[in-house]
């Protein structure tokens, strides 16, 4: 008696449902990363405050100093002056008269004279930064014509 | 004589495995890439420019407020003050002036202290996080029952710096 040879099944799997989830989680984790000033994330430790609140509408015109240390990929400080991350400079205080002056040039340039009573300027400083330079820091700002401030701090949660 | 022609339907396979690879590597990327970082809010912060008003206001019975923070070398608290009163250095001073004021404006949300400014007067190395928490307590508190911020006093205002201790 002939047998005829059985024929070698092909496995199909079926990979749609697979690949839905892929996208799906894919898609997901794309929303929720936030690259925006991962450099700057780094080296500012800001204090917590359970009186901080997450802003319901963003400034329109809006200028972000952060102000904290270089530090080591342990955490620890690399140097012991802090400094201004701006416009991807570190510029020390003392010196950032002159970097405000061309941001708010720019500013009025791009936007109108008057636009720099619309400014708010955001400070996202250090923890550990002493007081005195933060308050330098603020009349940089206030000589150069800025007068709207706000201080970021992280939400604490009781 | 009839031919009948019975050809198989063309069964189309799209490659699938190739498209699974990419995605699950981007997906791979942005699993590492992801910081769960804990939300970040803002303490508002209302500066006057003009000089300050020590002037004791006639209408509204209330002077400004003066609060102090003195620390070391290294900027750790070692005092804080409201007025001439010492608070203590700990997380409980912060908590005492919060209810002085509130002792000052006599309710949350008073419209007659809406001019008041309150002056901080940091010494120079003092971490600004004791600054930034001098400044939420002087400004406010989140009520127990709504959970939403009740305002004390709006108008910060920092002393001229001090020069760092030699």
């Amino acid at each position: 008696m002939k047998l005829s040879p059985l024929e070698a099944n092909s496995p199909d799997t079926d990979m749609t449902p697979i690949i839905d989830i892929v996208f799906l989680l894919l898609m997901l984790f794309m929303i929720v990363i936030n690259f925006e000033n991962s450099k700057a994330e780094d080296r500012t430790r800001l204090p917590k405050d359970g009186l901080a609140k997450p802003p319901e509408v963003r400034p329109e015109h809006e200028l972000v100093l952060n102000f904290g240390y270089k530090r080591n990929r342990d955490g620890s400080k690399a140097e012991s002056t802090p400094t201004v991350y701006f416009n991807d400079r570190d510029v020390e205080v003392g010196r950032l008269g002159i970097e405000l002056d061309q941001e708010r040039r720019a500013m009025e340039q791009q936007y109108g004279n008057r636009v720099i009573d619309d400014v708010t300027v955001l400070i996202r400083a250090d923890a550990d930064v002493p007081a005195g330079l933060v308050q330098q820091l603020v009349q940089k700002c206030q000589q150069n014509g800025f007068t709207k401030f706000l201080l970021r701090a992280m939400v604490e949660q009781k | 004589m009839k031919f009948k022609l019975h050809l198989p339907a063309d069964k189309f396979n799209l490659p699938l495995a190739p498209m699974l690879d990419i995605a699950l590597l981007l997906m791979m990327f942005f699993v590492l890439n992801l910081k769960l970082v804990t939300p970040q809010g803002n303490l508002d912060l209302n500066l006057p420019i003009s000089a300050p008003n020590l002037v004791q206001r006639a209408d509204v019975n209330l002077t400004d407020i003066k609060v102090g923070l003195h620390s070391d070398r290294n900027g750790v608290l070692t005092e804080l003050t409201l007025g001439s009163k010492n608070l203590g250095n700990d997380d409980a001073a912060f908590d005492r002036l919060n209810r002085e004021i509130l002792q000052i404006i006599g309710r949350p949300g008073n419209p007659l202290t809406k001019d008041v400014e309150i002056e901080i007067d940091a010494d120079f190395e003092t971490q600004y996080r004791y600054v930034a928490k001098a400044i939420s307590q002087c400004t406010g508190r989140i009520d127990a029952q709504t959970k939403q911020i009740a305002r004390y006093v709006e108008k910060i205002r920092f002393a001229p710096p001090h020069k760092p201790k030699a």
